[in-house]
């Protein structure tokens, strides 16, 4: 039998054993080809003009690459560890470690270099498919090319030759310091001995739980005016993460199998089957598991919670495009829109103008703040205030003053009481209405402070005393006469030809295109959208993985245990409800707790991303949990082996 | 009365070209309350019997009853219903699950059958009183000594009251002493309980607790002995003789 043939042998028997690490291989690899494809492709300058769209691909493939690396190597330490017993048997029968390690080097060769170039090809294949997802997401009309990039060849081949000299050294220093007597033992060193629960870890389990709540409140008062200035709220960010990234830690050393304990005192020791294989199993190998697992949901509610903000933003572009320019096209310059409406003449485009007189006022919120946050208690500020008859439908009674464009964002910074005095400071007095409505509704630009206080409309006769006594300090704080143009579109698909001509005449600022917020938001959200969720797949797949290869570990370690229950007269298919039972539990506690960890992250800030929370949210979240018990059912699929072949 | 009914078993390994025959027809028959030994030389067939009459592997040929069950043809769900209801198994390792308690253990088999709560913490209670481990009750696998492990295995084959025991090499892990300990402990719930109990082991000594000790060579029995009234050392003695006879190396 000679050493090539032993290669052979192992190769054959490591494949069908480590088919899903082959697989988490040939897909990293895949995914990183096409990611850096993209990255090399001509079309990807379309994407963001300049050389942007390819520069932030680039960075993130950086990422990619981390992510793919410390995955490879973490499952490589789990693969010579099960592979720990063979080793010992060679170096028994008289192997140097020299030649081990050239054995181990060879077979991983093929393996890896084998699943490097299927990698490749799959993502070749693959990477037309991902540019034509990015070409639909930012709504570009192209036809994806299929395109072979030597550079991106060359640097995937690099990159993963340098994951593969890491992984080497890697098993070198494992066979080095390993004798023969430890290479058979490494198996029995790793899973504890169990003993009783104490005492510290009921605290630690407390801890824990108090941790992530006391995390959670902070994230959920972070914007509501108790941290102020950027320190506070960098403070404030900084003890929300320590909290729940310690919280979550101690979650799993402690508070899992001290939940668990609880559960099972109250058994008395009748326990059944399901309980036998999930709790009792549970609760040690969590504990074990507890640094990678926090790792795991850290980075998992990291990528959850970025890419629903991403899709927050993506998926609320329409609305928050009307947030910042409410009509179709806007001017301020009295005389700016004219050129503009000639034009629209001439194509035979059908719009309205309305004309909106503004004017800037001091005023005084005092008794509507809810909480006040203004240095000293000089809670005035300057405003910009409208006739109500400006606006169609909307009449406000005079001595009443009502808030537009009120937004999500606004509301978290600035909380305001339904009813109340405001004072108006003109340049002979103060004029005070009664505050009677807080409308989300935008209607003017941003640049007219919706979103930092909002536009204020009061009745006709009101603003015309304003305008009588105003203060011209106060006017000439920005360009411009004050007066507002906007034009809404009669027929609003003709809104691509509109803005042609208003790119060709390029009016000057301040004036405003709401299709100009809708494509810079959707190319912007969505390239970090695709980057984002392109890391997060990565990520789930890796994490997925390590998760499984834990529990394929396991279940060789419960197989005595199988034995042992099939022989008192368990069936298959009772050990089999048990094992789903407790890969519920396995898969699931990490799972919850990171999309608990994500839900609270981006209810704390995802106003300043777009205009709807939930649906965006949700999907996100429903992907990512049909994609993430994929892993849940190989495993299950996995310990149904091992139980069939217990006995 | 005949708890356990053997006839003309066969168990055959390989294919048809590379045939081993282990068992060939063997005979036997256990009663009620009885403390039968099975002896032989290494390679006998003592374990394959072992394990074919407490169905955990399959005969090639024949039939094996317990308790009038005709169970060589079970399908796997009826075996495994089979077993939690008519046989308890002591294994030479334990077998005890590491993450459980002595107590979680212990009423394992009877949380198979659906006991009442009441009955199954009555039923602790007693056997684990009888082996002495009561005191135990909350401790893990990992903090009691072989012995105990073993009591512990043994009270969770007594607990929920099978048909029969079958015993694997029950002291081939433990000392001298907790050797002792446990098969006093075995007669005891033998004659206590009239429970029945197979027991394959190497050790003439361990043999000699028993009421029958029969002794297998080849796959076939090569002779029984009876203790009947004998003292337990002269039992000892016969036991010594016939394995001398039966030539094959012991331990």
């Amino acid at each position: 039998m000679s050493l090539n043939y032993i290669i052979l042998r192992n190769l054959k028997k490591n494949i069908k054993n480590y088919y899903l690490y082959v697989f988490a291989l040939i897909f990293s690899v895949a995914l990183y080809f096409s990611f850096v494809t993209l990255q090399f492709d001509p079309a990807m300058d379309e994407v963001g003009e300049s050389m942007k769209g390819g520069a932030a691909i680039g960075a993130s493939s950086v990422l990619l690459v981390a992510i793919v690396a410390i995955f490879l190597l973490y499952a490589n330490t789990i693969f010579i560890k099960r592979r720990s017993k063979e080793i010992g048997l060679f170096q028994l029968i008289g192997l140097t470690k020299t030649r081990i390690f050239a054995l181990l080097s060879a077979e991983n060769l093929i393996l890896y270099f084998g699943s490097l170039f299927i990698g490749i090809g799959a993502g070749f294949v693959m990477s037309r498919l991902i540019l034509m997802i990015l070409f639909k997401i930012l709504e570009i009309d192209k036809l994806a090319k299929l395109r072979f990039s030597p550079e991106a060849f060359q640097r995937t081949v690099l990159v993963f030759a340098v994951v593969y000299v890491l992984i080497m050294i890697m098993n070198y220093t494992f066979i080095r310091a390993q004798s023969i007597l430890s290479l058979f033992k490494t198996t029995s060193t790793t899973q504890g001995l169990v003993k009783k629960m104490p005492l510290w870890e009921i605290i630690m389990g407390l801890l824990g739980i108090g941790f992530i709540a006391a995390g959670y409140y902070v994230s959920s008062q972070l914007f509501s005016g108790k941290f102020t200035g950027m320190n506070g709220l960098m403070l404030a960010m900084i003890i929300i993460l320590a909290l729940v990234i310690a919280g979550t830690y101690l979650f799993y050393k402690g508070s899992v199998s001290f939940i668990f304990n609880v559960i099972r005192k109250r058994k008395k020791g009748y326990l059944s089957i399901n309980e036998v294989l999930s709790l009792s199993s549970i609760m040690f190998r969590m504990k074990s598991n507890a640094l990678l697992l926090t790792v795991i949901t850290t980075v998992s509610a990291l990528a959850i919670g970025l890419l629903s903000l991403s899709y927050i933003s993506y998926y609320s572009v329409e609305t928050s495009a009307k947030e910042s320019s409410p009509h179709d096209f806007g001017f301020v310059m009295k005389d700016a829109g004219a050129n503009f409406v000639q034009a629209l003449d001439q194509k035979k485009i059908g719009y309205t103008v309305l004309e909106i007189p503004t004017i800037r006022v001091k005023l005084d919120l005092g008794e509507v703040l809810e909480s006040s946050k203004f240095p000293d208690n000089d809670t005035s500020l300057e405003a910009t205030v409208i006739s109500d008859s400006s606006l169609e439908g909307k009449d406000v009674q005079p001595g009443e003053v009502m808030i537009t464009g009120y937004t999500h964002a606004l509301q978290s910074m600035l909380k305001l009481r339904d009813s109340g005095e405001v004072d108006f400071y003109t340049k002979d007095g103060v004029i005070k209405q009664q505050l009677s409505e807080l409308s989300e509704k935008p209607v003017l630009p941003y640049y007219y402070g919706g979103g930092v206080i909002g536009v204020f409309v009061v009745d006709e006769s009101v603003f015309q005393e304003l305008t009588a006594h105003q203060d011209p300090n106060l006017q000439n704080n920005k360009p411009g006469s004050w007066n507002y143009r906007g034009i809404m579109l009669k027929d609003h698909s003709q809104v691509k030809e509109a803005y042609n001509i208003y790119l060709e005449q390029k009016p000057e600022f301040p004036s405003f295109a709401q299709y100009e917020y809708e494509i810079n938001q959707r190319t912007n959200m969505g390239l970090i959208m695709f980057i984002v969720g392109f890391l997060g797949l990565t990520f789930l797949i890796t994490s997925g993985c390590i998760l499984y290869f834990k529990q394929m570990d396991e279940s060789e370690e419960e197989k005595d245990g199988y034995t042992i229950l099939r022989k008192l007269g368990f069936t298959q298919g009772d050990l089999l409800r048990g094992i789903q039972f407790k890969q519920l539990f396995n898969f699931g506690i990490p799972l919850v707790v990171g999309l608990c960890h994500s839900y609270f992250a981006v209810k704390s800030g995802w106003f300043f991303f777009g205009t709807e929370m939930l649906t965006p949210m949700f999907v996100v979240m429903a992907v990512y949990t049909v994609l993430y018990s994929i892993f849940g059912l190989l495993s299950v699929l996995y310990y149904k082996r091992v139980i069939r072949e217990s006995l | 009365m005949v708890i356990m009914q053997a006839n003309k078993i066969y168990k055959t390994y390989g294919n048809k070209f590379n045939k081993q025959e282990v068992l060939k027809g063997i005979d036997l028959q256990v009663n009620k309350g009885e403390f039968v030994g099975i002896m032989g030389p290494s390679g006998s067939g003592k374990t394959t019997l072992l394990n074919v009459l407490s169905s955990i592997d399959r005969v090639s040929k024949g039939t094996i009853e317990i308790e009038g069950k005709e169970f060589t043809g079970m399908k796997e769900k009826q075996l495994a219903e089979f077993r939690k209801h008519h046989l308890g198994f002591i294994f030479q390792d334990y077998n005890l699950l590491d993450t459980l308690t002595v107590k979680e253990n212990i009423m394992l088999p009877l949380s198979i059958t659906g006991m009442s709560k009441k009955e199954a913490h009555q039923k602790f209670d007693q056997v684990s009183g009888e082996l002495g481990i009561h005191e135990l009750k909350d401790k893990y696998p990992a903090e009691i000594s072989g012995g105990q492990k073993q009591r512990t295995s043994a009270a969770r084959a007594f607990v929920h009251d099978p048909s029969i025991i079958f015993a694997d090499e029950p002291t081939g892990a433990l000392d001298s002493k907790s050797a002792s300990d446990l098969l006093n402990k075995l007669a005891a719930m033998n004659s206590k309980r009239q429970a029945t109990i197979v027991m394959v082991t190497h050790d003439a000594v361990a043999a000699s607790y028993c009421s029958r000790v029969v002794f297998i060579r080849d796959g076939q029995i090569y002779t029984q002995l009876n203790k009947g009234d004998e003292s337990r050392q002269s039992f000892f003695n016969d036991i010594i003789s016939t394995q001398g006879v039966l030539g094959g190396v012991t331990q």
